[in-house]
Formats: C-alpha cells, sequence, structure tokens
C-alpha cells in the first residue's frame, strides 16, 4: 500500500475502513483461488466430494460479495473518496463481482466433475485440463497477488499469460472436436470436459479483468478491451 | 420514490430529466410530518421531548423530541434557517442571552431538567460545552485560554495541578505538540485550524459530559477541518458530542446517527450509514442528494 | 438562441467605447474635486498656522540690557546691617533709573528721560530685588546686571516696530532708535530666552506676563475633569450596553445622552454658574468648578465613544466567556471591559483634549478673572490656558499680541500632544482577533 497510501489519512476510521475493505477482498480471493483448484482436482480426479465441497463454498463467496459491496457503499456513502481512494473502492467492487463469476465458473466445474465422475471418465480432454487449469489458477493467484501489492507488473504478466492461455484453449477446442467426430459415442463426456475448459478460459479472462483493474488502480489508467501489448505501452509511457 | 434527477447542480439540471416540470413547494407541504426514524436511544446522556423554540412570535423549532446518547456523535444537517443551530444553542442554554427568545417542551442532561428553576446556567455550561463556528480564543495567551475554565470555576487548587490540565487538554486536541513551546504566546497568533483546536482544548479543560459544536469547520480549510473531525471521532470516546454541520459529507464522516431537520422541524433521525445511503424520508434524500437546500 | 444577453454582446464593444470615456471622464472630475478640497483645506491650515507662528514665535524670546548698577546702600535707603524686609523695601527702582540714565547721558529734558527710564522693565526692579536678597554681600558693590528691557525696547529689538515707517506713526521714535543703536553698538543690547512666559503667571507688563499659571490652571481642571468624567462615563456605557433592559426608558436617556453631546458649551457653563456656583456656593474662579462643568460637557462624548468600543469587542468573545460558564459579570470585567479600553481611553483623551480647550463654558464660572498668582490646589482661584489667551487677545499692546500667539502656540502644541498619544493608543493597544 505504498504508493496509494491508503493508511495515510488524517482520518483513522477512514483508514481502517479501507484497511478492512482490502482484507475482506483478499480473505474473498483465497476463498475463490481455492475454490478454482479444488474444482480442477476435483474433475481430474472424479472426486464428487470434493466437487461437493466447492459448490457449497460459492455461498460463502456470495455472502462475501454482499458484504464487501455494502462496506464500500458506505465508504462512497460516508467518505466521498477521491483519486486513488476512489479507484480503489472502485477497482474493488469490480474485483468483488469478477471473484464472484470465478467462483461461479468453479462451480460450473465441479458440476461437469460430478456428472463425469457417474458417468465415467472421458476420454480425452484431461491433460489439457490439468495443463490449462494450472495456468488459470496461476493466474487467478497471480491477479490477487498483484491487487494485494499493487505490482503493475504482476498485473501485466497475468495479462501475457491469458492471450497464452486463449491460444491453448483454441488449439484444444480443435483437439477434442476432432475427437468427438471421430468417436460419437464420448460426445456427452467430452462435452462436461468442453464446457469446464470453456469455464477455465472464462476464469482465464476474469484473472485478465482483475489484473486490469489493478493497473487502473494503480496507474489511474482505464484499459479495458486492450491487448496486453497495448497495455503495457500505456503503462510504461 | 421518485427517482428524478433534479440536483441543484448545473450539469444536471440543464439536462434532459430536469424539463420535467417539479415544483419545490408542493413536495415540501406533502412530505413534512411526524419525525421519522430512530429518535430515541437506550442509554441517552440528554434527552430533548416536545421542544418548542420562539423567538418573539415566531417559532423556530416546532415539537423536536430527540436523544443524543452516550458517548455518540450525534450530528445535525438541514438547509439554512432550518433551526438545527437554534436547538443546538438550546441545549446549554445560549439561548438565555437572546430576551425574546423562548424555550418550551423538557430539555435533560442525566435525568435533570436543565430549564429547571434548580439547574444553574453556569454549572449546566460547565457541564455541557459548546464550540462556536468561528475560532474565538480570548485574545490572551494560549496557556490562559486553556486555563480560563478551570480558573472561572475553581476547579483546581495548585499552579502544578492547572499546568497538568492545561497540558492534557492539549494533548486530547492534538494540539500539545504544536503549541509545548510557546504557551506564553497570544492564541490569536495561531491558524485557523489550530484556533478551533484551541477552542475545543478550552472546552475539554473543564471536562464537560456533552460537547455541542455548531459548525465548528466552516471557516477553516480542508485539512484543518480534516484535523478536527478526526479529533472529534477521538474525544466521541469519552465525550457525548453533538456537532451541527451544513456539510452533509462532514455529517457522513464524523457523526454515529444523524439528524435532518427542516423548517424548525425534525424530520427523520437515524444511524449514518442508513440516512446516507437509504433514507426513509423524500426529503432527508433530497436535501442529501443536493437536490435542494 | 436569441436572447437580449446575446445581442448585447455584438454591440457590447462600440456602447462600451463611448461609455467607457464618459466614465473616466466623470471619475477624473471627481478625484479632481477630491484633490482640490483637500488642498484648499491645507491651505487654510497652513495661513492660519502661518500667521499664528510668525506673530508667535517672537514670544519665546526677551531682550535684556546691560547696565552697570551701583548698589550704594545710601541710594537704596538701607540701614545699616539691613534685613531681608528692609532689602525687600528698598528702591532698587532708583538705582535701575540711574543706571540706564548713566549710559544715556544725553537725554536731557524730562520727556526724554522718561523714554529712557522706560528702556528698563518694572519687572527688572523686581528681578534684581531677588538677587540682592539671595546674595546681600552685593549691597555696596557695583554690579554688572542685565535688566529686562522694557515693552518698547523689547518690540523693536525683536523686529516688531519697523524703524522704516514715518517717525509720526512709530511708536518707538528717532531719538529712541538712536540711544538704542548706541546700546547696541556698545553690546548692551542680547536677545535671550524668554524664560518670564513659561514661569510667570499673568501680568500688566507683557514683557513680564507668562502662562504658568493657567498651564497649572488647566491641568487642574484637566485633572478634576478626568477622575470624574472617565470612571462614570465608563460605567454609565458598560450599565447601558450590557445591563440596562431594552425599553423606553433606556431609549430616552440614550436619545438624551446623544443630544447632550450637541448642546452648545456655554449652557454647561450657565449650569455650572447656576449649581455649582449659586446653589452649593463653591469658589469662584476655581478649578473645581471648571472641572465639574467640564465634566458634565465631556460625559456624552466619553459615554457615546466607550459604548461604541464596547460594540466593538467581537460577539464571538463574549460566546466565548458565556459558553465556558462565565457570569455576566465575569464576561464584562474579563473580557470586554479589557478588549474596549483601548477605545475608550481614546475617546477620553479627546474629550480631554476638548475640554483643553475650551473657553466659553469657563468664562460663566469666573475663571477669566486676573490672577497673577500660580494656583497651588485646585480649589484656588485660577485661568486656564485658552481663557488667557481670550483675556490677553483683548489687550491692544504688541507684547500682548505676540504673547496671545505665543500662547495659542503652546495651546496648540499640548493638543497635538493629546491626539497623538490617543492615535498612538489606538494603534499600539488595538488587539487584533
Amino acid at each position: 500500500m505504498d504508493r496509494l497510501q491508503l493508511d495515510k489519512h488524517t482520518s483513522k476510521s477512514f483508514n481502517e475502513e479501507l484497511e478492512a475493505a482490502r482484507k475482506n477482498l483478499m480473505q474473498m480471493g483465497g476463498v475463490v483461488e481455492q475454490q478454482v483448484r479444488e474444482a480442477i482436482k476435483a474433475l481430474i480426479e472424479a472426486d464428487s466430494d470434493l466437487a461437493a465441497k466447492v459448490i457449497a463454498k460459492d455461498e460463502r463467496v456470495n455472502d462475501a460479495e454482499v458484504s464487501l459491496d455494502e462496506e464500500c457503499v458506505r465508504i462512497l456513502a460516508r467518505r466521498h473518496p477521491a483519486a486513488g481512494d476512489l479507484r480503489f473502492v472502485i477497482a474493488v467492487t469490480r474485483t468483488v463481482s469478477d471473484l464472484e463469476r470465478i467462483g461461479d465458473h468453479a462451480s460450473r466445474i465441479a458440476n461437469h466433475a460430478i456428472n463425469l465422475a457417474e458417468s465415467g471418465e472421458a476420454p480425452r480432454g484431461y491433460v489439457e485440463i490439468r495443463h490449462i487449469g494450472e495456468r488459470v489458477s496461476r493466474m487467478v493467484q497471480n491477479a490477487l497477488n498483484a491487487f494485494a501489492r499493487l505490482e503493475v507488473d504482476t498485473a501485466l504478466a497475468v495479462l501475457h499469460e491469458d492471450e497464452a492461455v486463449d491460444l491453448e484453449y483454441a488449439s484444444a477446442m480443435r483437439e477434442l472436436i476432432t475427437h468427438m467426430m471421430e468417436d460419437p459415442r464420448t460426445i456427452s463426456r467430452t462435452l462436461d470436459v468442453i464446457w469446464s475448459l470453456r469455464s477455465l478460459e472464462r476464469v482465464g479472462d476474469l484473472a485478465n479483468n482483475i489484473a486490469q483493474h489493478v493497473v487502473y488502480l494503480v496507474e489511474g489508467k482505464d484499459v479495458r478491451h486492450n491487448s496486453a501489448e497495448e497495455v503495457e505501452a500505456a503503462v510504461r509511457d | 420514490m421518485d427517482t428524478t434527477f433534479k440536483h441543484t447542480s448545473v450539469e444536471t439540471s440543464t439536462g434532459p430529466v430536469a424539463s420535467e416540470p417539479t415544483t419545490l413547494g408542493t413536495d415540501l407541504e406533502q412530505e413534512v410530518g411526524e419525525t421519522v426514524g430512530d429518535a430515541f436511544v437506550d442509554d441517552p446522556r440528554m434527552k430533548a421531548r416536545n421542544v418548542d423554540v420562539f423567538y418573539a412570535d415566531k417559532q423556530a423549532i416546532h415539537n423536536v423530541s430527540l436523544d443524543i446518547g452516550r458517548n455518540e456523535v450525534l450530528s445535525m444537517i438541514g438547509p439554512s434557517g432550518c433551526g438545527k443551530s437554534t436547538f443546538l444553542r438550546s441545549i446549554n442554554r445560549m439561548n438565555d442571552t437572546i430576551d425574546i427568545c423562548k424555550v418550551t417542551g423538557s430539555i435533560t442532561l442525566d435525568g435533570e431538567d436543565i430549564y429547571d428553576r434548580s439547574m444553574d446556567v453556569v454549572s449546566l455550561r460547565a457541564r455541557v460545552g459548546m464550540v462556536f463556528q468561528k475560532p474565538n480564543p480570548f485574545p490572551k495567551s494560549i496557556y490562559d485560554n486553556i486555563a480560563y475554565g478551570p480558573r472561572i470555576h475553581g476547579l483546581v487548587e495548585r499552579r502544578a495541578e492547572l499546568d497538568e490540565v492545561v497540558e492534557t487538554s492539549l494533548r486530547k486536541a492534538g494540539l500539545w505538540e504544536e503549541v509545548k513551546d510557546r504557551l506564553d504566546q497570544p492564541a490569536t497568533g495561531l491558524s485557523g485550524g489550530q484556533q478551533q483546536r484551541l477552542c475545543i482544548a478550552r472546552t475539554i479543560a473543564i471536562s464537560p459530559e456533552v460537547i455541542l459544536m455548531d459548525e465548528p469547520c466552516s471557516a477553516l480549510d480542508p485539512i484543518a477541518t480534516a484535523r478536527i473531525e478526526e479529533l472529534i471521532a477521538e474525544l466521541s470516546e469519552n465525550y457525548t458530542i453533538a456537532i451541527v454541520t451544513h456539510s452533509m459529507q462532514q455529517a457522513a464522516r464524523v457523526s454515529d446517527r444523524t439528524a435532518y431537520f427542516h423548517l424548525g422541524k425534525l424530520i427523520e433521525v437515524g444511524a449514518t450509514d442508513k440516512i446516507f445511503t437509504s433514507p426513509d424520508h423524500k426529503l432527508t434524500e433530497d436535501y442529501i442528494t443536493g437536490r435542494f437546500g | 438562441m436569441t436572447d437580449i444577453l446575446n445581442e448585447m454582446a455584438t454591440r457590447r464593444e462600440q456602447k462600451l467605447k463611448r461609455s467607457l470615456s464618459k466614465r473616466y471622464r466623470q471619475e477624473v472630475v471627481f478625484k479632481a474635486f477630491g484633490v482640490a478640497s483637500i488642498v484648499s483645506a491645507l491651505l487654510f491650515l497652513v495661513i492660519l498656522l502661518w500667521t499664528i507662528f510668525a506673530q508667535g514665535h517672537t514670544a519665546f524670546q526677551t531682550t535684556q540690557v546691560r547696565l552697570s548698577v551701583d548698589l550704594d546702600p545710601v541710594t537704596l535707603g538701607l540701614p545699616d546691617n539691613p534685613t531681608e524686609q528692609d532689602i525687600f523695601r528698598a528702591s532698587f527702582g532708583t538705582v535701575l533709573r540711574d543706571a540706564i540714565m548713566a549710559k544715556i547721558p544725553e537725554a536731557s529734558s524730562r520727556r526724554e528721560r522718561r523714554a529712557v527710564i522706560e528702556f528698563i522693565s518694572t519687572g527688572a526692579t523686581y528681578d534684581l530685588r531677588d538677587k540682592v536678597i539671595a546674595n546681600p554681600e552685593l549691597i555696596g558693590q557695583t554690579i554688572e546686571y542685565w535688566a529686562l528691557a522694557g515693552d518698547d525696547l523689547n518690540q523693536f529689538n525683536k523686529g516688531n516696530i519697523d524703524r522704516n515707517v514715518d517717525e509720526s506713526n512709530r511708536q518707538f521714535k528717532d531719538n529712541q532708535i538712536a540711544w538704542f543703536d548706541k546700546l547696541d553698538a556698545n553690546g548692551d543690547i542680547k536677545t535671550t530666552f524668554n524664560t518670564n512666559f513659561f514661569t510667570n503667571g499673568d501680568s500688566r507688563d507683557a514683557e513680564m506676563a507668562g502662562i504658568a499659571g493657567s498651564i497649572v490652571g488647566s491641568f487642574y481642571v484637566l485633572v478634576v475633569t478626568l477622575l470624574l468624567s472617565f470612571p462614570i462615563g465608563v460605567a454609565a456605557a458598560v450599565y447601558l450596553e450590557e445591563f440596562a433592559p431594552k425599553n423606553r426608558v433606556t431609549e430616552i436617556i440614550e436619545i438624551n445622552i446623544n443630544n447632550l453631546a450637541a448642546v452648545p458649551s456655554i449652557v454647561f457653563g450657565l449650569l455650572g454658574l447656576a449649581i455649582f456656583l449659586n446653589v452649593a456656593h463653591l469658589p469662584r474662579s476655581a478649578p473645581v468648578v471648571g472641572g465639574l462643568v467640564l465634566t458634565l460637557m465631556s460625559l456624552p462624548t466619553i459615554i457615546i465613544s466607550s459604548r461604541a468600543a464596547i460594540k466593538a469587542v467581537p460577539p464571538s468573545i463574549r460566546e466565548a466567556a458565556t459558553g465556558m460558564g462565565a457570569s455576566k459579570m465575569q464576561v464584562v470585567l474579563q473580557h470586554v471591559l479589557p478588549l474596549a479600553m483601548p477605545g475608550m481611553m481614546t475617546g477620553t483623551i479627546i474629550a480631554m483634549a476638548q475640554a483643553l480647550g475650551e473657553t466659553a463654558p469657563l468664562l460663566m464660572i469666573g475663571m477669566v478673572a486676573f490672577i497673577v498668582d500660580i494656583p497651588s490646589g485646585p480649589m484656588d482661584a485660577a485661568t486656564v490656558l485658552p481663557v488667557q489667551i481670550y483675556t490677553w487677545a483683548e489687550n491692544p499692546e504688541l507684547g500682548f499680541r505676540e504673547n496671545t500667539s505665543g500662547a495659542i502656540i503652546v495651546l496648540l502644541g499640548f493638543l497635538a500632544f493629546m491626539n497623538a498619544t490617543a492615535v498612538y493608543l489606538r494603534k499600539r493597544l488595538e488587539r487584533r482577533w
């Protein structure tokens, strides 16, 4: 919290409110990150108990979303934050909603894991799931780290990573579609894998958004809908 | 709820939504009624019941009932002339100095009626201190300003004790570090914000139970204001504070509960969070959103 | 948009140009009037001061004539071993007359001798007497003595009589001028500082007359006035401002105080005559009566200025003290009075300056009497500086004319000093808040 100096206000209670919001956001992020990792694990290991746990956690995430939003509204109403403080509150509300959607995707993956556990393993796609899943959960982790430490470099790394994930996702899709055409009997099970991959890709996009919020928070530049290179250029000048 | 955006600021009022004809007067007539919200608290320090205040024939306050809780910060907001200052001044009988002013109803401090004959106004003001709009230090030294209250009330016996009172008061007001080397210099040489903190320290020096503040930051710059607000937050641990402010942002920042006055009536009281996020009364919402006032 | 303001914007330039030149012209004329009025006021002030100083500065100088005085005990009519009483009664006038006659032996006719004798002031007789009383061993010796010159010689020496004027229109005749020139050539004439003017009381002789008596009289009058009017005025102002209920009675009192300030001062004199002299039987011509009368006169001024000073104390200070739980009395004594004091003192000093310059009411209570002795207390008969000026101004002699101007210079000096003190006090003590 060096550059924004969110703890340097004359009003101590304002400092405390901002710090509380940051802390709660990080806690929520931690839960969501764990959800993603566990959902992937449940899918690969066909562990329906673990999947059920992931789904159960979503409620906690939803509660966290509501209470963090309330906190932000209260800060907006009572403190009228400006500049860095304002960007912080805005970034928190946006990140909260992105995290909640990541949580939703994790639950969805967990649902597919339960389906697959019941109907038997899908013949293909596990390698891709494992691979992309690993990258995506690292992206979520890095995006949250970038937020916690206000590191633009880490955020930029996440943006680059997302582009790589998108490429891998496209090639995995092509492979799975080919596989379905070759063996129509596995279509329903392979679709679960595809939906899961689709969710992972969305999680990557959402992690990407969080990284963009970090850039907005630290640099004050709105970099949504830009490619990683464009963002980097904007940040460096 | 009417969501028409009729802000008083120029950008919005020239926008398309403002072209809808809305008359302020009719809104007000419909809406003013009984106080909404929680005017009463469990553990009140001061209680006002059915208070009316008259200036000669003109009624300035209409039937206000309101509690000030122990160690809470109560802010009173409202448009100019809404009676918030008048109400504040009737709490420590500053209105007594105005001949034509008459107060009815009851105001109690820890259960004692402050307008009762047995209540001496001097001792009341030693229990309910007041900080004014304009910093008004006496044209004496910093030390003498703080020592004034304890001296006239005979609160201290020895010089050493008085020194301690002065230091403690200044420390509590967050002014000690800035003035400890020049206590014998005139208080009028301090900056506006320092003067106002000195006035607060002067009030603390008689260790009142309640501190009333009448727009304490209206003459100060934003930095000085922030310091005073932080001071209010610190003081609220030990004192009951009622603050009148024409800055609703300030009310939002410093207070636990907020009371909204309008044309001498208490419209709405409630937790500050509630008032500033979802007020119940339309007048309150109009005021805090800048649609009039 | 076709609104009047937009339309106006298009023709603003030319309209502005026309109206601007007119406005500037008016401004220049207005300024010129102001400068003209100030210049004329200054001009009159300069003329006034110049005439007074031109006439008056010589009052501070006097002329002395060197004589060899033979203090022969026989001529003085002294017995052997004279007592102080004897010396006091000795005829010093004779020895002085002999001495001046010895300087100008050519004056022979009775008229001429008389003119020569008048070269020496009668005041010199008393001065020489005092000198001999102080040093009795001088008796029998011949001493060199600088005698105070008579009025005519004095005036001629100081240039107040023009020697080029035709003799018939001149007080100082041609033969007197010849004698004067002879004395002057011998170095027997000298011009010195006129200590008499500051140490003597009034006198029938201009060269002997001084303002000491009237200054002391003025001082006593002012002391009495100050001691009475300041406490009464301040107390009245404090009561009216802070304690008096706002009703008809106080309103009438206020109006009457303001009216009193406008009452002609002679009326106060008549009042003093009627009450203090005729009813209370206080001594006539006494500074204490003058002080009482001037108190009546300066009270409205002091009350009005004190009330203004009290009103000027910011209400925030009162509020602060009241809010701290100070009682009304504490607020007034600890805060209002100290803050209003500079204003009150300024008002008082200005009222005192007014009182110092006041003549008319004092005429009514007999302070216009011819009083030679310097008063030793407020109950002694006395006169005051402005009345002294008034008395002298009625005298036709040249010597008194310059004395009048001299006294005016002194009075103006005192007034300027008092007003300067008022300004200084106001600047110095005025607190900022």
